[in-house]
């Protein structure tokens, strides 16, 4: 069948109502979602921001300082218990990091390349980590780990940390290895490259961006884990967020809003530096989309 | 895997479901569970957890589904701060946001400041320490995984698919309702189960800005758990904790493995 032209009287009804739609959805919508959102989500950052630089409490119904003041940023960062923190924050993430990575990337290209059995319902098990309430997970590990002696020491706290990393680091990386051009490959192959020369500088580039996406993201999950670190850490292992609950209510406020900027400050950069990740719906893949 | 996740929690089935006699042989008993559910709070804080999870799942998808919306459809240069924003949570540590929620809504908190400064009005109460405080902490938490995941489903739905159900005639409810809605179907189901599972076994926010009683399982648990010689209890509850989501776990896997099946795996 022919389609037929609408009729001009049609084409400009429908044309009124979209536009009139669409400017619904994109002035009046979009700016009050726009400044809801901005109260609620960055509302309780600034509040933290300004009570970071200043040198006394703040007296209501004051919203800001009035005299700002950088006192405590060194007063925090030379407290013991802080340095020390953020040592072992560093220390442990970089551990999981790298562990995640040799078991993990060898798994997911496997994922990605081979046909073998059982290869569906292996790769599905990863999402068990999602299915599960986490923290019920960690109590019944955390039981598994009392007996083993390993509650209070890094590898205790290494393990349990590796849990929350597993489904990003299978998900994300066998999404891209599967999306590679198999024909560039033998291509290459063809033209008498080597298998490794292949991988190294045809079939690596490719997936680049989403493997440092999944290694940053399993370094900065980690580094900001609290509750499996908190339950298998205590109380001789104390990463920094842990290091941060033993301040929450301290009477000098500006102990735990220093901390708080230190952390939310390069979450703002590293979300600026993921947005063309995130926006690729890379991330969506590790929550089974 | 198997080592660090079925393990564990087989384990604990079987801990809880077992007691030693005393000639060192093992028997079957539910005795764990009928001591546990005899603790005054076991059942009144499972009742709690239970409610401010379902609250909160749906605040959230009632929250995210409009931004999700917006996102997918709008062409506008509002879309990237909006965007920003929703996603902005997702690299924050649970205790910063705890931190911040208690500066900016508790007492003296910016929140009770405007409002006092912009209406005089000194009826401000602090939901620190109550249930509403873990719901706001929880609902900050979850904004960006629900509207990527939305996001994600809402992009799954191809325009021309939309503008041919408009070009013959339908209004803007219908094309929501038979064109838009039946492809996310399991967008919906994968954000409503993930977030019950995530909100269910929260820890570090109920922890902080909830009150000492009653308390929601995650924290209930780790006090159980550091508690002498009650880490049975803590088993406990925990399996009770993994048989009440395990339906809802199923429909996420399932909805899962649908998805993908749809797209060709």
């Amino acid at each position: 069948m022919a389609a037929q032209a609408p009729s001009l009287w049609t084409t400009f009804r429908r044309n009124t109502i979209r536009s009139f739609a669409a400017m619904l959805r994109q002035r009046w919508f979009g700016i009050s979602m726009l400044l809801l959102l901005a109260a609620f989500i960055l509302g309780p950052m600034l509040n933290v921001l300004v009570w970071a630089f200043t040198d006394a409490r703040i007296q209501p119904p004051r919203l800001v300082p009035e005299q700002w003041s950088l006192k405590w940023w060194g007063e925090t960062f030379t407290r013991l218990d802080v340095a020390g923190g953020f040592m072992t924050s560093v220390g442990i993430s970089l551990t999981v990091t790298l562990v995640a990575a040799l078991i993990c990337l060898p798994a997911s290209y496997a994922f990605a390349r081979m046909k073998f059995r059982g290869r569906t319902p292996f790769l599905l098990s990863f999402l068990m980590v999602n299915a599960f309430p986490r923290f019920g997970i960690y109590i019944t590990i955390a039981v598994v780990f009392f007996r083993l002696g390993l509650v209070g020491t890094v590898p205790g706290v290494v393990l349990i940390q590796l849990v929350n990393t597993l489904l990003f680091m299978i998900w994300i990386p066998t999404a891209a290895f599967q999306g590679v051009d198999r024909s560039l490959e033998e291509a290459a192959l063809d033209a008498g490259a080597s298998p490794l020369r292949v991988f190294v500088q045809i079939t690596l580039p490719m997936v680049l961006p989403a493997l440092s996406a999944s290694l940053l993201l399993t370094f900065v999950g980690t580094f900001y884990e609290t509750q499996g670190a908190l339950l298998i850490g205590i109380p001789n292992v104390k990463t920094l967020p842990v290091v941060i609950i033993t301040l929450i209510n301290h009477h000098i406020r500006q102990l735990g809003a220093v901390l708080s900027v230190a952390l939310w400050v390069p979450s703002l950069v590293l979300l600026i530096f993921a947005q063309r990740v995130l926006r690729g719906g890379t991330l969506a893949a590790g929550f089974g989309l | 895997m198997a080592l660090l996740i079925v393990y564990p929690a087989a384990l604990s089935v079987f801990d809880t479901l077992t007691a030693t006699s005393a000639d060192g042989s093992t028997r079957f008993t539910l005795e764990s569970y009928v001591t546990f559910f005899q603790l005054p709070d076991a059942l009144p804080n499972l009742w709690f957890t239970l409610r401010i999870t379902v609250v909160t799942v749906t605040i959230l998808f009632a929250l995210c589904f409009p931004i999700a919306y917006y996102l997918r459809f709008s062409t506008s240069q509002l879309s990237v701060p909006v965007r920003f924003l929703a996603l902005f949570p997702m690299f924050v540590p649970g205790i910063v946001t705890a931190f911040a929620l208690i500066r900016f809504l508790g007492d003296n908190g910016w929140i009770e400041n405007i409002l006092f400064s912009l209406t005089g009005w000194e009826g401000w109460v602090s939901p620190i320490a109550k249930p509403q405080g873990i719901v706001i902490g929880l609902v900050w938490e979850g904004v960006p995984v629900t509207v990527l995941v939305l996001t994600a489903g809402l992009s799954q739905v191809p325009n021309h698919l939309i503008e041919s159900a408009r070009d013959v005639g339908a209004n803007g409810r219908q094309v929501f309702f038979r064109i838009i809605f039946p492809q996310i179907r399991r967008s919906v189901m994968i954000v409503l189960t993930l977030n019950f599972l995530g909100v269910f076994g929260a820890f570090t926010i109920p922890l902080l800005l909830g009150g000492a009683s009653p308390q929601m399982y995650g924290h209930y648990m780790a006090n159980r758990l550091y508690g002498i010689g009650q880490y049975t209890h803590a088993q406990t509850a925990a399996v009770i904790m993994f048989l009440i989501s395990a339906a809802v776990g199923t429909l996420y896997v399932r909805s899962v493995v649908n998805q993908r099946m749809e797209k060709g795996e």
